[in-house]
């Protein structure tokens, strides 16, 4: 190895990081302007989420855990969506709650997107107020409901996939302190915990807590966490009523809870935007969407991305061996 | 005293409640609920000590002038400003307001985005740091590596062009090898978390105190 070679190799492995950082940057934006479409193969850990929701029906019940911050909301966001995109098809109802005030607002945001009918494919939302008038005169069920609500001259918006009745389908109830303590109170009463949601509507009057007062008349927690606060579901909601729990965890969480699956203390997992872009795919398999959403869209970020590190990895080794730097106790830095 | 009653309250207090868990009677269930409506007071407390704390700890930076003493003003005014637009101006965390008030927009307009800013900012960094320290210097370094080359490539799409294989043993990997560590690590952790709790309930583990009666 000649003295010229050996600089060039120190040179390679001193690389000013700003090179590194523009890289990233570029394969991040690209593949948003220019779509790939790369296959996304879902596994057994997110199909058996799916086929979990769905074999439930109008008379089940879901909770949804909003567990995680803005932090990682590229993650753990498009799981909750295609989460409620698929029970709300379903007419599955769906409490969601939060473990902290910022994942309640981003609760909001997700209940949000998918009631947007600006945008083809998603649900029209009737709010608990709307429908005074109908519970008054006694449509608390949800096709009666919805039958006289239609009757009453409401058009579905053109491009909705239907109607979504606050109390009747959803409940957002939001965060509450101490929620391993919320999770074990809501074991013997729902509406204890929350005696009103988000909006302030009585949580109690609501036609869904009446079928379903506590965590045993629930058939799934899906927990989207950022933390450990997904094992708060396990330790308390599965351990002590037998409530069946999901995750949706972030890509670097998702290697510490097969332990659990195993276990089958969970029935399945979504881990990162991986498993939120296979749920999409499930989905539009099974015919609840059209087309896929934004996890999928991501996976092709995702994959330069990696392709990038990757090859950063194996360069970066080459200049090491081929340098001779390993022989040497320390390589002169300039980082 | 100092040391004793907050002994004995841990020590009634846990007991009490290892006790409650395992018996399904209303009784049981009645002093648990007694105790989650207690639960939420007491951390009220520790959140008013908690930004009193805080409040000091600035307060002396800026008074000193101390170094990035500019820091510490824009950790006060959100402290005190954002709860005093959350109970007087119209909030919508969560949806609750057709016209979202200062609150909502600070919420989602700047705090959303900055966590969401730190957050991304990782792939950066690790990036860099894998270029310059993810190296094979010996067996287990290798075997750590190609791991992870498996699973980061079997985790994406592209992976599944380059051969199914990829991704199957990339699962392989976190079924099987991953599980198990996992499995050992957990167990492990649990009956050290198990041990410091009994320590603690019979007052054996006294660091929680403070150093209160010493």
């Amino acid at each position: 190895m000649s003295g010229m070679n050996a600089n060039t190799w120190e040179k390679m492995l001193n690389i000013d990081r700003r090179w590194i950082f523009l890289m990233i940057g570029v394969v991040v934006i690209v593949p948003f302007f220019i779509r790939m479409g790369l296959p996304v193969v879902p596994t057994d850990e997110v199909r058996s989420v799916y086929s979990l929701i769905d074999t439930l029906e109008a008379d089940d019940a879901v909770f949804v855990g909003w567990d995680f911050d803005p932090g990682t909301e590229a993650e753990n966001q498009p799981m909750g969506i295609a989460v409620l995109r698929h029970a709300f098809s379903r007419h599955v109802p769906v409490f969601v709650t939060a473990v902290s005030p910022l994942g309640q607002g981003l609760a909001g945001q997700g209940l949000a997107s998918v009631f947007d009918t600006r945008t083809p494919g998603n649900f029209a939302l009737v709010r608990w107020a709307d429908w005074e008038p109908f519970r008054a005169a006694g449509h608390a069920g949800r096709d009666s409901l919805e039958a006289a609500w239609e009757a009453a001259g409401n058009a579905l918006p053109e491009g909705a996939l239907g109607w979504v009745f606050e109390g009747v389908d959803f409940a957002h109830l939001g965060y509450q302190p101490l929620f391993s303590l919320v999770i074990l109170g809501m074991g013997s009463s729902i509406a204890a915990q929350y005696p009103t949601d988000v909006s302030g509507n009585p949580v109690p009057e609501m036609p869904m807590l009446h079928a379903h007062k506590n965590l045993r008349d629930v058939d799934l927690a899906v927990t989207l966490a950022g933390s450990s606060a997904c094992m708060w579901c396990v330790i308390y909601g599965n351990a002590k009523v037998g409530l069946p729990v999901a995750f949706g965890v972030t890509a670097v969480m998702a290697t510490d809870y097969f332990p659990y699956i195993q276990s089958g203390q969970i029935v399945g997992m979504m881990g990162g935007l991986r498993g939120a872009a296979e749920y999409e795919v499930l989905e539009t398999e099974g015919g609840y969407t059209q087309a896929t959403g934004n996890a999928y869209r991501g996976m092709d970020v995702q994959s330069l991305a990696h392709i990038v590190i990757i090859l950063l990895v194996i360069l970066g080794n080459i200049a090491f061996f081929a340098g001779g730097f390993h022989r040497k106790t320390a390589l002169k830095a300039r980082r | 005293m100092k040391r004793t009653v907050p002994l004995m309250l841990a020590l009634v207090g846990g007991v009490i409640m290892i006790i409650q868990y395992f018996i399904p009677h209303q009784v049981s269930q009645d002093v648990f609920d007694y105790y989650t409506s207690w639960a939420p007071v007491v951390s009220g407390f520790a959140l008013i000590l908690g930004v009193g704390s805080i409040t000091r700890l600035h307060y002396h930076k800026l008074r000193a002038r101390e170094k990035n003493w500019p820091f510490s003003i824009a950790v006060l005014v959100p402290i005190y400003l954002m709860p005093i637009f959350a109970f007087f101006v119209p909030a919508s965390l969560g949806g609750g307001s057709e016209f979202p008030g200062f609150f909502d927009f600070m919420y989602t307009r700047v705090q959303v985005p900055i966590q969401a800013t730190m957050f991304s900012m990782l792939a950066f960094y690790i990036a860099s740091a894998a270029f310059r320290a993810f190296r094979a210097k010996s067996l287990l370094a290798t075997v750590l590596l190609l791991a992870a080359v498996i699973v980061m490539l079997g985790q994406v799409p592209v992976g599944d062009l380059l051969g199914r294989w990829l991704p199957d043993t990339g699962q392989w990997i976190l079924r099987y090898p991953n599980l198990a560590a996992k499995r050992a690590i957990e167990l492990g952790v649990g009956f050290g978390m198990l041990a410091t709790c009994l320590k603690i309930i019979f007052g054996v583990e006294r660091g929680w105190l403070g150093g209160a009666g010493r």
